[in-house]
């Protein structure tokens, strides 16, 4: 299996002088092509910080990120944006719209600000993919105008939009409640499943990572244990959930 | 507490503190210099004109005159306290050296004066009067302000040699716009020169009451007195001398304002994006139950320090600058005995400034009172209206690049948040163009037009009838001549409406040829017709379609007024005719003369002054230069430093803007940057902002500036004399380069104002 992130001897640290700590502690890792990874861990362990490491999104320290071969230290901070425009999605916990945009204007942005001409057909798929996650009906709505989940699912739409080798997730079910958090997953999962795209989730809930085929779990900035599944465990979700409070208690996470 | 409140707060915003308080300070400076200004300009002025006891009457004459009539007519007449007649010995400005320089080619009539016993005494530069001896000049001022000539020079005239003992403050002829100067000789020398030219005489009166100066006026015309020549009055001599500084004090005034209203904008938008930050403190400090007055105060603690501040260093900066300022009013009025006063009105005009500056900011933090703590405390901000323009959407959008796009869609939903910037951006556009098309309209060749002189390239004056044809036979032989006129101008009595007469000079000659520009209606076509000026029409109370009787060689004749022009000659009160006359002479024969190959202009000046050594030639380029040149460089430097005042102020304000915008776009920013937008993309993102903003400014700037702005320069232009014009715009420069220097200045301070979009790190701002 081709590996889509290396990461090696991560160490990324904040504040300055004596308050300087480190938040990643020399932590390796590794995701395959087409992966669904969840990422455990009380607030403060370092999870999200490692999201914005692999992603590019914050310079690390030292050690070494490679994404789809490409070590991200050498690059710029224009070929980085152009890495995750490209080739990586992303889905936070509030929604991260541009006020100033509707609904499918927010989900085409980052892909017409490479294809200018190509408005229409790039609107097209837009409005397919809001079909497929049950917004399709929304697109003209300001994005005041539509519910936390509705909104969490143009993001969805939005991250999906270049057809990312990887999507990383932070929290993306943390401000719903259950029933639209179960149906973010569902999608999450669908596009995992039937579109081959790997995922990267920062959780703090169970249910959450239960979806996914191996959790990693932090503490303290550091990844203490590793847990793989098979696709067939994955259906018995409540019992999955259950395994993974019982191993967090058991790492007094 | 409120002091460290307000310390820690000025430390963490220097920079915006800082050009908040550089605009008050601005401001300050302005208003305190234009203050200045004016008070030592009134108290010079006034000064000069009682030391030198100016008369309240003046009639220029050439030609015999009875002395002993005039005396009569001073002793009888009640309101007349001093009455002399001064002598003016005209010289051609050839017969004149100064040093190394002759005034061959001035448009100035130049004569000798001895000084007076009575009153118009000639000052030296300490205010004194001036006791000349033998062999010695005084030189009118102008020529040492322009560097003819120096103390201690040769100067030669007619022949004769003497040294330049000083200069001279002459309060009735000390403005270039008043054609003659006068130099002053010793009696003896004056008495050896006396055949080498013309007199003129000066017949002068002193009044014991001037506001009967219309009725004494009526009186010297009724009975027939010497009046073959302008008639000046005290009130002409004032607004004469303070011209120059005037306007330059109006342009200066205009800009003040202007910036006092910048540095209100600029309080505004820093205030209440401060208030913004502190919304959830403010929320805080409402629900805990402090006073609203006691959270006004912190502020307003605050604007006080900087407006203290800020008004201080504008009074220093204006006392350093006043210096300069003032040099011209020192050169040709000298010291203001109440200079003291004008420190006191910079510091009220300060104090102004200041209350104003409190007021407005006491009105913006009323919005306090709409701050709702639970919108405060929840969400920290305030919920900010956005304007939804749904047409304009990126999946529609057809012709904009997307970061343009999302840069004029910001623009348009958050109006409200760039109305500021705008109205600072239309101003400085104002500022700029306005001074400038006013700069380039009295320096237009056609603003003579409308100042009563034709478009023509010379004029040839001779004062002796006799003499006319022989000039008109030269002129009319010449092939380089494309056009001529003769016009001539004669005194005629006019019936006023109370059966009084008066004096009335008349220009009769084809009007036609060299039109000028009328105020109202037209020139005279036929032979019972006749256009007045400006100042005749009113002080006559006649309109256009009015009649008007004429005393034409013992009848009387009607006539109807055709139209009303702006004339700044002759004391601007004239007439236009075109009826033949042959009962009464001539005082002047004028032929003007328009050439087919401008190049020829000076040549042909130089020519006809060496042909016609009895007339006075002049190149009319030459005539406005040297008539309207100091007032129109006043105008020029005034556009000039408005230029620099208004883009600072542009790259100033641009710079606070941007740099607020971004620290309150920050979260927007890291969203961005997330979804792999490069810092790149978001600086054009604002750079587009900005231009887009500075396109509607500029347009909106251009365009008051050309309605508004024209009508402030009108009024400030009919000060002297000229009472409608229309802007002589230079295309290229308020077209194209002012809208170039301002966009260069706002892009210039959008790509720094905006460096910070590069620290803002996505992981720092997007917070789960």
């Amino acid at each position: 299996m081709n590996k889509i992130i290396i990461g090696e001897q991560i160490v990324k640290s904040f504040g300055e002088g004596k308050e300087r700590h480190k938040v990643l502690d020399r932590v390796s890792v590794e995701i395959n092509e087409g992966e669904f990874v969840a990422v455990m861990g009380p607030s403060g362990s370092g999870k999200t910080t490692l999201m914005f490491a692999l992603s590019g999104m914050d310079r690390i320290d030292s050690g070494k990120v490679a994404f789809d071969g490409v070590k991200l230290s050498d690059l710029g901070e224009k070929e980085l944006s152009d890495i995750r425009r490209t080739k990586m999605g992303f889905v936070f916990q509030q929604p991260t719209m541009l006020k100033n945009l509707n609904l499918l204007d927010n989900i085409i942005l980052p892909t017409v600000r490479d294809n200018r001409k190509n408005t229409t057909a790039i609107s097209e798929k837009a409005r397919k993919l809001m079909k497929r996650v049950g917004i399709g009906d929304f697109e003209k709505r300001d994005i005041t105008q539509v519910s936390g989940g509705q909104l969490q699912r143009a993001g969805i739409c939005r991250a999906l939009m270049n057809e990312p080798k990887i999507l990383f997730g932070d929290e993306p079910t943390g401000a719903l409640n259950s029933k639209s958090a179960d149906e973010i997953m569902n999608i999450l999962s669908e596009i995992n499943e039937d579109d081959g795209t790997a995922i990267m989730l920062v959780t703090h809930d169970a249910k959450v990572a239960a979806r996914a085929e191996r959790i990693l779990f932090m503490k303290d900035g550091i990844i203490v244990n590793e847990t793989k599944t098979s696709k067939f465990a994955r259906k018995n979700l409540e019992n999955r959930v259950e395994k993974i409070n019982l191993k967090m208690r058991e790492l007094g996470i | 507490m409120y002091n460290r409140i307000i310390r820690n707060d000025m430390l963490k915003s220097k920079f915006i503190t800082v050009i908040t308080m550089i605009f008050v300070a601005a401001a300050a400076m302005l208003v305190s210099l234009a203050a200045i200004l004016v008070v030592n300009l009134s108290g010079a002025l006034d000064n000069l004109m009682t030391q030198a006891k100016t008369p309240h009457f003046m009639q220029m004459h050439s030609g015999e005159i009875d002395r002993e009539r005039l005396v009569d007519f001073a002793e009888e007449n009640r309101n007349v306290d001093e009455f002399q007649v001064v002598e003016f010995l005209n010289m051609d400005g050839a017969q004149i050296t100064l040093g190394n320089n002759s005034l061959a080619h001035s448009v100035q009539d130049h004569g000798l004066s001895v000084q007076n016993k009575k009153f118009d005494y000639l000052l030296d530069l300490n205010g004194r009067i001036i006791n000349v001896s033998d062999g010695e000049v005084y030189v009118p001022v102008t020529y040492m302000k322009d560097n003819t000539t120096k103390v201690g020079d040769v100067a030669v005239i007619s022949g004769k040699e003497f040294i330049v003992a000083g200069f001279l403050r002459d309060s009735t002829m000390n403005s270039s716009l008043s054609s003659s100067k006068r130099f002053l000789v010793s009696n003896n020398d004056y008495a050896e020169l006396l055949g080498h030219g013309e007199i003129e005489y000066l017949i002068e009166f002193r009044l014991k009451d001037y506001s009967l100066i219309g009725e004494f006026e009526t009186m010297y015309a009724s009975v027939g007195m010497e009046a073959n020549g302008p008639t000046v009055t005290y009130a002409l001599f004032k607004t004469m001398n303070a011209i120059s500084d005037g306007m330059l004090i109006a342009v200066i005034l205009l800009v003040s304002g202007l910036v006092v209203v910048i540095a209100l904008m600029s309080i505004r938008f820093t205030l209440l994006a401060k208030i913004e930050d502190d919304y959830r403190e403010i929320g805080v400090m409402k629900a805990i139950g402090l006073r609203l007055s006691d959270i006004k105060k912190i502020y307003l603690a605050k604007y006080a320090l900087i407006a203290a501040i800020g008004s201080i260093l504008g009074f220093i900066l204006s006392i350093i600058f006043k210096g300069v300022l003032l040099e011209n009013i020192r050169l040709f009025m000298g010291e203001s005995e109440n200079s003291s006063y004008g420190l006191l009105f910079g510091v009220l005009g300060i104090l102004l400034v200041f209350l104003v500056i409190m007021t407005y900011v006491s009105s913006v933090l009323k919005r306090f009172r709409k701050i709702s703590v639970v919108e405060a405390i929840r969400f920290g901000t305030s919920q900010e209206k956005r304007a939804h323009v749904n047409r304009l959407t990126l999946s529609r959008r057809k012709l904009l690049s997307t970061n343009v796009f999302l840069g004029v869609k910001d623009v348009l939903a958050r109006k409200k948040l760039y109305v500021t910037s705008l109205v600072v951006l239309v101003i400085s556009v104002f500022i700029i163009i306005v001074p400038q098309n006013l700069s380039n309209t009295i320096s237009s060749k056609s603003f003579i037009q409308y100042m009563g002189i034709g478009h023509y390239d010379l004029h040839i004056q001779s004062n002796n009838p006799d003499q006319t044809d022989q000039i008109v036979n030269v002129i009319d032989s010449d092939h380089d001549v494309s056009k001529y006129v003769v016009m001539t101008t004669k005194t005629f009595k006019v019936k006023m409406n109370n059966e009084s007469e008066e004096n009335i000079k008349i220009e009769l000659g084809d009007h036609s040829i060299f039109p000028i520009a009328y105020s109202e209606g037209r020139a005279p076509a036929s032979e019972d017709e006749l256009a007045l000026s400006d100042i005749n029409a009113s002080e006559m109370g006649k309109k256009v379609g009015d009649m008007i009787t004429l005393e034409i060689g013992g009848d009387e004749e009607d006539f109807t007024v055709t139209g009303i022009y702006s004339d700044v000659t002759n004391g601007g009160k004239t007439a236009k005719g075109v009826f033949h006359d042959n009962s009464t002479n001539s005082i002047w024969t004028i032929i003007s003369v328009e050439l087919s190959d401008k190049s020829l202009v000076s040549g042909k000046a130089s020519m006809y002054a060496d042909e016609f050594d009895f007339a006075k030639t002049s190149d009319i380029d030459e005539y406005v230069s040297q008539t309207f040149g100091s007032t129109i460089s006043s105008i020029k430097t005034a556009s000039y430093v408005s230029i620099a005042i208004a883009l600072v102020i542009t790259i100033l304000v641009t710079l606070l803007f941007m740099k607020m915008l971004v620290a309150k776009d920050r979260y927007s920013i890291a969203v961005m940057k997330a979804l792999g937008f490069t810092n790149m993309d978001i600086r054009v993102q604002y750079v587009s902002r900005s231009v887009f903003v500075l396109i509607i400014g500029v347009i909106v700037g251009t365009l008051l500036a050309n309605t508004v702005g024209e009508m402030l320069a009108r009024s400030i232009i009919s000060s002297f004399g000229a009472s409608t014009f229309n802007f002589t715009v230079d295309p290229l420069s308020a077209y194209l380069f002012s809208p170039l220097m301002m966009i260069s200045a706002v892009l210039i301070a959008t790509i720094i104002g905006t460096s910070s979009v590069e620290k803002i790190k996505i992981s720092e701002n997007i917070k789960e």
